[in-house]
Protein backbone atom coordinates (compact mmCIF):
# COMPACT_ATOMS: atom_id res chain seq x y z
CA UNK A 1 0.00 0.00 0.00
CA UNK A 2 1.44 3.61 -0.80
CA UNK A 3 1.79 5.75 1.71
CA UNK A 4 -0.55 8.66 1.73
CA UNK A 5 2.32 11.41 2.47
CA UNK A 6 3.39 13.98 -0.21
CA UNK A 7 6.57 13.85 -2.21
CA UNK A 8 8.71 16.59 -0.15
CA UNK A 9 7.52 14.72 3.24
CA UNK A 10 8.73 11.69 1.79
CA UNK A 11 11.98 13.27 0.33
CA UNK A 12 12.22 14.79 4.20
CA UNK A 13 11.55 11.28 5.66
CA UNK A 14 14.40 10.22 3.25
CA UNK A 15 17.07 12.71 4.00
CA UNK A 16 16.53 12.16 8.02
CA UNK A 17 17.91 8.79 7.10
CA UNK A 18 14.62 6.56 6.95
CA UNK A 19 14.90 4.13 3.40
CA UNK A 20 11.41 3.09 3.54
CA UNK A 21 10.43 6.69 2.62
CA UNK A 22 12.13 6.49 -0.51
CA UNK A 23 10.62 2.96 -1.77
CA UNK A 24 7.32 4.60 -1.17
CA UNK A 25 8.66 7.52 -3.62
CA UNK A 26 9.84 4.50 -5.95
CA UNK A 27 6.28 2.71 -5.69
CA UNK A 28 4.87 6.23 -7.01
CA UNK A 29 6.65 7.09 -9.70
CA UNK A 30 8.46 3.62 -10.64
CA UNK A 31 5.04 3.65 -13.50
CA UNK A 32 5.83 6.88 -15.10
CA UNK A 33 9.83 6.51 -15.22
CA UNK A 34 9.27 3.19 -16.38
CA UNK A 35 6.99 4.41 -19.32
CA UNK A 36 9.49 7.42 -19.78
CA UNK A 37 12.24 5.18 -20.64
CA UNK A 38 10.18 2.80 -22.70
CA UNK A 39 9.96 5.64 -25.19
CA UNK A 40 13.67 5.51 -25.68
CA UNK A 41 15.02 2.05 -25.01
CA UNK A 42 11.84 0.86 -26.58
CA UNK A 43 12.49 -2.62 -25.23
CA UNK A 44 11.83 -3.56 -21.30
CA UNK A 45 15.19 -4.69 -20.27
CA UNK A 46 16.78 -1.71 -21.09
CA UNK A 47 14.00 0.46 -20.04
CA UNK A 48 14.15 -1.26 -16.18
CA UNK A 49 18.09 -0.49 -16.71
CA UNK A 50 17.65 3.27 -17.37
CA UNK A 51 14.71 3.38 -14.36
CA UNK A 52 16.61 1.55 -12.02
CA UNK A 53 20.03 4.30 -12.68
CA UNK A 54 17.67 7.21 -12.54
CA UNK A 55 16.33 6.25 -8.99
CA UNK A 56 19.18 5.66 -7.66
CA UNK A 57 20.89 8.61 -9.00
CA UNK A 58 17.71 10.42 -8.01
CA UNK A 59 18.69 9.24 -3.85
CA UNK A 60 22.42 10.36 -3.84
CA UNK A 61 21.44 13.73 -5.51
CA UNK A 62 17.83 13.97 -3.10
CA UNK A 63 19.97 16.58 -0.93
CA UNK A 64 20.62 18.71 -4.23
CA UNK A 65 16.87 18.92 -4.99
CA UNK A 66 16.08 22.72 -4.35
CA UNK A 67 12.23 21.81 -4.04
CA UNK A 68 11.68 25.00 -6.46
CA UNK A 69 9.70 22.68 -8.48
CA UNK A 70 7.78 19.50 -8.74
CA UNK A 71 9.59 16.32 -7.39
CA UNK A 72 8.50 14.63 -10.80
CA UNK A 73 9.71 17.19 -12.96
CA UNK A 74 13.04 16.90 -10.90
CA UNK A 75 12.94 13.00 -11.63
CA UNK A 76 11.80 13.23 -14.94
CA UNK A 77 14.81 15.55 -16.00
CA UNK A 78 17.08 12.83 -14.67
CA UNK A 79 15.19 10.35 -16.84
CA UNK A 80 15.68 12.27 -20.32
CA UNK A 81 19.27 12.82 -19.15
CA UNK A 82 19.72 9.33 -18.60
CA UNK A 83 18.12 7.81 -21.48
CA UNK A 84 19.77 10.47 -23.81
CA UNK A 85 23.14 9.40 -22.22
CA UNK A 86 21.89 5.45 -22.67
CA UNK A 87 20.93 6.39 -26.31
CA UNK A 88 24.11 7.98 -27.18
CA UNK A 89 25.87 4.87 -25.95
CA UNK A 90 23.70 2.41 -27.97
CA UNK A 91 24.55 4.73 -30.89
CA UNK A 92 21.38 5.54 -31.99
CA UNK A 93 20.39 8.00 -34.71
CA UNK A 94 17.56 10.03 -33.20
CA UNK A 95 18.13 13.32 -35.44
CA UNK A 96 16.44 11.99 -38.46
CA UNK A 97 12.76 10.13 -39.36
CA UNK A 98 14.20 9.88 -42.82
CA UNK A 99 17.18 7.42 -41.70
CA UNK A 100 16.90 4.25 -44.06
CA UNK A 101 17.42 1.90 -41.10
CA UNK A 102 14.36 4.01 -38.98
CA UNK A 103 12.58 3.95 -42.26
CA UNK A 104 13.11 0.09 -42.45
CA UNK A 105 12.06 -0.72 -38.79
CA UNK A 106 9.22 1.45 -39.00
CA UNK A 107 8.16 -0.86 -41.52
CA UNK A 108 9.09 -4.08 -39.70
CA UNK A 109 7.14 -2.59 -37.05
CA UNK A 110 4.32 -2.15 -39.26
CA UNK A 111 3.89 -5.17 -40.64
CA UNK A 112 4.10 -6.96 -37.55
CA UNK A 113 1.33 -4.55 -36.27
CA UNK A 114 -1.35 -5.15 -39.05
CA UNK A 115 -0.61 -9.51 -38.10
CA UNK A 116 -1.52 -8.85 -34.89
CA UNK A 117 -4.87 -6.64 -35.36
CA UNK A 118 -7.13 -9.12 -35.22
CA UNK A 119 -5.85 -10.39 -31.43
CA UNK A 120 -5.51 -7.28 -29.52
CA UNK A 121 -7.90 -4.60 -30.10
CA UNK A 122 -7.11 -2.27 -27.09
CA UNK A 123 -7.30 1.37 -28.26
CA UNK A 124 -4.30 1.73 -25.66
CA UNK A 125 -2.80 -0.77 -27.29
CA UNK A 126 -3.06 0.91 -31.26
CA UNK A 127 -1.73 4.21 -29.47
CA UNK A 128 1.27 2.73 -27.77
CA UNK A 129 2.05 1.13 -30.99
CA UNK A 130 2.00 4.36 -32.82
CA UNK A 131 3.55 6.57 -29.94
CA UNK A 132 6.77 3.46 -30.51
CA UNK A 133 6.91 4.48 -33.64
CA UNK A 134 7.82 8.28 -33.45
CA UNK A 135 11.18 9.87 -32.57
CA UNK A 136 11.71 9.90 -28.33
CA UNK A 137 11.58 13.14 -28.11
CA UNK A 138 8.36 13.37 -29.83
CA UNK A 139 7.02 10.21 -27.26
CA UNK A 140 8.73 11.77 -24.41
CA UNK A 141 6.50 15.30 -25.07
CA UNK A 142 3.59 13.34 -25.35
CA UNK A 143 3.71 10.88 -22.58
CA UNK A 144 4.90 13.74 -20.39
CA UNK A 145 2.07 15.97 -21.26
CA UNK A 146 -0.45 13.30 -21.40
CA UNK A 147 0.71 10.36 -19.06
CA UNK A 148 3.07 12.70 -17.08
CA UNK A 149 0.46 15.38 -16.52
CA UNK A 150 3.21 17.89 -16.53
CA UNK A 151 2.23 21.57 -18.41
CA UNK A 152 4.37 23.19 -21.09
CA UNK A 153 6.20 25.09 -18.20
CA UNK A 154 7.51 21.83 -16.76
CA UNK A 155 8.12 19.65 -19.74
CA UNK A 156 10.37 22.81 -20.70
CA UNK A 157 12.16 22.30 -17.28
CA UNK A 158 12.33 18.36 -18.07
CA UNK A 159 13.53 18.46 -21.37
CA UNK A 160 15.87 22.14 -20.98
CA UNK A 161 13.55 23.99 -23.70
CA UNK A 162 11.54 27.16 -23.84
CA UNK A 163 7.95 26.36 -23.00
CA UNK A 164 6.81 27.87 -26.25
CA UNK A 165 9.45 25.76 -28.62
CA UNK A 166 7.50 22.72 -26.50
CA UNK A 167 3.86 24.09 -27.49
CA UNK A 168 4.93 24.01 -31.41
CA UNK A 169 6.73 20.23 -30.59
CA UNK A 170 3.77 18.94 -29.02
CA UNK A 171 1.67 20.29 -31.95
CA UNK A 172 4.27 18.18 -34.32
CA UNK A 173 3.93 15.45 -31.85
CA UNK A 174 0.48 14.97 -31.92
CA UNK A 175 0.41 15.42 -35.92
CA UNK A 176 3.03 12.78 -35.99
CA UNK A 177 1.11 10.68 -33.81
CA UNK A 178 -1.84 11.09 -35.94
CA UNK A 179 -0.53 10.04 -39.04
CA UNK A 180 1.25 7.02 -37.87
CA UNK A 181 -1.96 6.04 -36.68
CA UNK A 182 -3.85 6.78 -39.89
CA UNK A 183 -0.57 4.58 -41.81
CA UNK A 184 -1.50 1.50 -39.26
CA UNK A 185 -4.89 1.98 -39.69
CA UNK A 186 -5.73 3.06 -42.62
CA UNK A 187 -10.30 3.50 -42.46
CA UNK A 188 -10.40 1.69 -39.19
CA UNK A 189 -8.72 5.22 -37.53
CA UNK A 190 -11.79 7.27 -37.60
CA UNK A 191 -13.20 3.93 -35.81
CA UNK A 192 -10.57 4.29 -33.24
CA UNK A 193 -11.05 7.82 -32.44
CA UNK B 1 -1.01 30.29 -34.65
CA UNK B 2 -2.24 29.72 -38.26
CA UNK B 3 -3.76 26.56 -39.45
CA UNK B 4 -7.02 25.16 -38.14
CA UNK B 5 -5.42 22.42 -36.18
CA UNK B 6 -2.76 24.67 -34.25
CA UNK B 7 -5.67 27.11 -33.10
CA UNK B 8 -7.97 24.18 -31.84
CA UNK B 9 -5.11 22.73 -30.57
CA UNK B 10 -4.17 25.73 -28.54
CA UNK B 11 -7.96 26.22 -27.63
CA UNK B 12 -8.16 22.66 -26.26
CA UNK B 13 -4.65 22.95 -24.10
CA UNK B 14 -5.71 26.16 -22.92
CA UNK B 15 -2.46 28.03 -24.09
CA UNK B 16 -4.47 30.87 -26.16
CA UNK B 17 -5.72 33.98 -25.47
CA UNK B 18 -8.78 35.19 -24.22
CA UNK B 19 -9.42 36.76 -27.32
CA UNK B 20 -8.05 34.11 -29.59
CA UNK B 21 -10.91 31.30 -26.74
CA UNK B 22 -13.58 33.57 -27.66
CA UNK B 23 -13.23 33.65 -31.72
CA UNK B 24 -12.58 29.57 -31.74
CA UNK B 25 -15.63 29.42 -29.34
CA UNK B 26 -17.58 31.28 -32.00
CA UNK B 27 -16.10 29.41 -35.27
CA UNK B 28 -17.17 26.03 -33.36
CA UNK B 29 -20.48 27.20 -33.26
CA UNK B 30 -20.71 28.53 -36.47
CA UNK B 31 -18.69 26.27 -38.70
CA UNK B 32 -19.36 22.79 -39.48
CA UNK B 33 -15.47 22.18 -41.00
CA UNK B 34 -14.33 23.60 -37.29
CA UNK B 35 -17.21 21.95 -35.92
CA UNK B 36 -16.22 18.60 -36.88
CA UNK B 37 -11.92 18.96 -36.62
CA UNK B 38 -12.72 19.85 -32.75
CA UNK B 39 -15.15 17.12 -32.72
CA UNK B 40 -11.77 14.80 -33.88
CA UNK B 41 -9.15 16.40 -31.94
CA UNK B 42 -11.25 16.08 -28.77
CA UNK B 43 -11.67 12.32 -29.13
CA UNK B 44 -8.17 12.14 -30.19
CA UNK B 45 -7.20 14.42 -26.83
CA UNK B 46 -9.25 11.77 -25.02
CA UNK B 47 -7.76 8.64 -25.50
CA UNK B 48 -4.62 10.15 -25.25
CA UNK B 49 -5.11 11.00 -22.03
CA UNK B 50 -6.73 7.56 -21.18
CA UNK B 51 -3.75 5.91 -21.87
CA UNK B 52 -2.54 3.17 -19.77
CA UNK B 53 1.39 3.18 -18.38
CA UNK B 54 3.47 0.33 -19.00
CA UNK B 55 4.30 -1.67 -15.27
CA UNK B 56 8.24 -2.47 -14.74
CA UNK B 57 8.93 -6.15 -12.62
CA UNK B 58 7.34 -6.96 -9.97
CA UNK B 59 10.61 -6.41 -7.78
CA UNK B 60 11.53 -3.05 -9.60
CA UNK B 61 11.41 -1.11 -5.81
CA UNK B 62 13.03 -4.01 -4.55
CA UNK B 63 15.92 -4.23 -6.57
CA UNK B 64 16.14 -0.27 -6.50
CA UNK B 65 16.30 -0.53 -2.92
CA UNK B 66 19.17 -3.32 -2.77
CA UNK B 67 21.34 -1.33 -4.73
CA UNK B 68 21.29 2.00 -2.77
CA UNK B 69 21.43 -0.36 0.45
CA UNK B 70 24.77 -2.11 -0.99
CA UNK B 71 25.80 1.52 -2.19
CA UNK B 72 25.29 2.99 1.15
CA UNK B 73 26.96 -0.26 2.35
CA UNK B 74 30.28 0.66 0.92
CA UNK B 75 30.65 3.97 1.76
CA UNK B 76 34.18 4.51 3.12
CA UNK B 77 33.90 4.77 6.92
CA UNK B 78 35.35 9.14 5.95
CA UNK B 79 32.05 9.68 4.18
CA UNK B 80 30.03 8.48 6.82
CA UNK B 81 31.32 10.49 9.91
CA UNK B 82 29.51 13.32 10.54
CA UNK B 83 31.78 16.62 9.78
CA UNK B 84 29.80 18.07 12.94
CA UNK B 85 32.10 15.65 15.20
CA UNK B 86 35.78 16.76 13.03
CA UNK B 87 34.68 20.33 13.42
CA UNK B 88 33.94 19.72 17.57
CA UNK B 89 37.30 17.65 17.83
CA UNK B 90 39.26 19.83 16.17
CA UNK B 91 37.20 22.88 18.06
CA UNK B 92 38.47 21.02 21.43
CA UNK B 93 42.02 20.80 20.39
CA UNK B 94 42.04 24.63 19.75
CA UNK B 95 40.51 25.86 22.78
CA UNK B 96 42.78 23.46 25.14
CA UNK B 97 45.68 25.23 23.16
CA UNK B 98 44.87 28.36 23.55
CA UNK B 99 44.15 27.98 27.28
CA UNK B 100 47.29 26.27 27.85
CA UNK B 101 48.84 29.92 26.54
CA UNK B 102 46.19 31.83 28.45
CA UNK B 103 47.63 29.79 31.53
CA UNK B 104 51.10 30.33 30.85
CA UNK B 105 50.99 33.89 30.61
CA UNK B 106 49.43 34.68 33.93
CA UNK B 107 51.61 32.36 35.24
CA UNK B 108 54.62 33.52 34.12
CA UNK B 109 56.46 36.03 36.20
CA UNK B 110 55.90 39.66 34.99
CA UNK B 111 58.98 41.63 35.57
CA UNK B 112 56.89 44.90 34.72
CA UNK B 113 57.04 47.43 37.83
CA UNK B 114 53.01 48.25 37.55
CA UNK B 115 52.13 45.13 36.95
CA UNK B 116 51.38 42.83 39.20
CA UNK B 117 51.34 38.62 39.12
CA UNK B 118 49.44 37.70 42.25
CA UNK B 119 45.70 36.01 41.63
CA UNK B 120 43.50 38.52 42.73
CA UNK B 121 41.57 38.10 46.40
CA UNK B 122 38.54 36.98 44.62
CA UNK B 123 40.09 33.78 42.77
CA UNK B 124 41.40 31.69 45.50
CA UNK B 125 43.09 28.00 44.77
CA UNK B 126 41.42 25.63 45.88
CA UNK B 127 42.73 24.23 49.58
CA UNK B 128 45.61 21.72 49.47
CA UNK B 129 46.18 22.41 45.77
CA UNK B 130 50.15 23.34 45.54
CA UNK B 131 50.59 25.93 42.74
CA UNK B 132 54.28 25.29 42.42
CA UNK B 133 53.78 21.57 40.67
CA UNK B 134 52.12 23.59 38.09
CA UNK B 135 54.64 26.04 37.92
CA UNK B 136 57.29 23.14 37.75
CA UNK B 137 55.49 22.04 34.45
CA UNK B 138 54.59 25.74 32.98
CA UNK B 139 58.06 27.23 33.32
CA UNK B 140 59.94 24.08 32.61
CA UNK B 141 60.17 23.20 29.34
CA UNK B 142 57.94 20.07 29.53
CA UNK B 143 54.84 21.86 28.61
CA UNK B 144 56.70 24.06 25.92
CA UNK B 145 57.64 20.65 24.09
CA UNK B 146 53.93 18.75 24.94
CA UNK B 147 52.08 22.11 23.28
CA UNK B 148 55.07 22.07 20.17
CA UNK B 149 54.49 18.61 19.42
CA UNK B 150 50.79 18.95 19.30
CA UNK B 151 51.06 21.50 17.04
CA UNK B 152 53.23 19.79 14.63
CA UNK B 153 50.99 16.96 14.60
CA UNK B 154 48.37 19.02 13.79
CA UNK B 155 50.36 20.86 11.17
CA UNK B 156 51.17 17.26 9.58
CA UNK B 157 47.34 16.90 9.57
CA UNK B 158 46.45 19.66 8.10
CA UNK B 159 48.91 19.23 5.29
CA UNK B 160 48.07 15.82 4.60
CA UNK B 161 44.36 16.80 4.10
CA UNK B 162 44.93 19.37 1.88
CA UNK B 163 47.49 17.47 -0.79
CA UNK B 164 44.87 14.31 -0.55
CA UNK B 165 42.48 16.75 -1.50
CA UNK B 166 44.78 18.61 -4.51
CA UNK B 167 45.29 15.14 -5.48
CA UNK B 168 41.69 14.09 -6.05
CA UNK B 169 41.04 17.66 -7.51
CA UNK B 170 43.75 16.13 -10.27
CA UNK B 171 42.52 13.26 -10.92
CA UNK B 172 39.10 14.50 -11.05
CA UNK B 173 40.03 16.95 -13.50
CA UNK B 174 41.59 14.11 -15.87
CA UNK B 175 39.21 12.63 -18.78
Amino acid sequence: MQSKLSDIELITQTLGGDQSAYADLVRRHQRFVFTLAMRFAKNREDAEEIAQDCFIKAYRSLASFQRQSKFSTWLYSIVYTTSMTFLRKKRVDTDSIDDENTYIQLENQSSGFKNNMAETKSRSFYLNQAIEQLLPDDAAIISLFYMGEQSLEEIGQTLGIEPNTIKVKLFRARQRLKEKLEKNLKSEVKELL
Amino acid sequence: MNTMEERLWSYIDGTCTEAERRAVEQLIAGDTAWRSQYDELMSFELQLSKMDLDEPSMGFTYKVMETIRTDYAQTPLKATINPRIIRGIAAFFVLTILALVVFMFVTVPVSHANVSATLPEHLKLPKGFDLSIVKNYVSGSVLLKVFFIVDGILALFLADAWMRRKRQQKQALRP
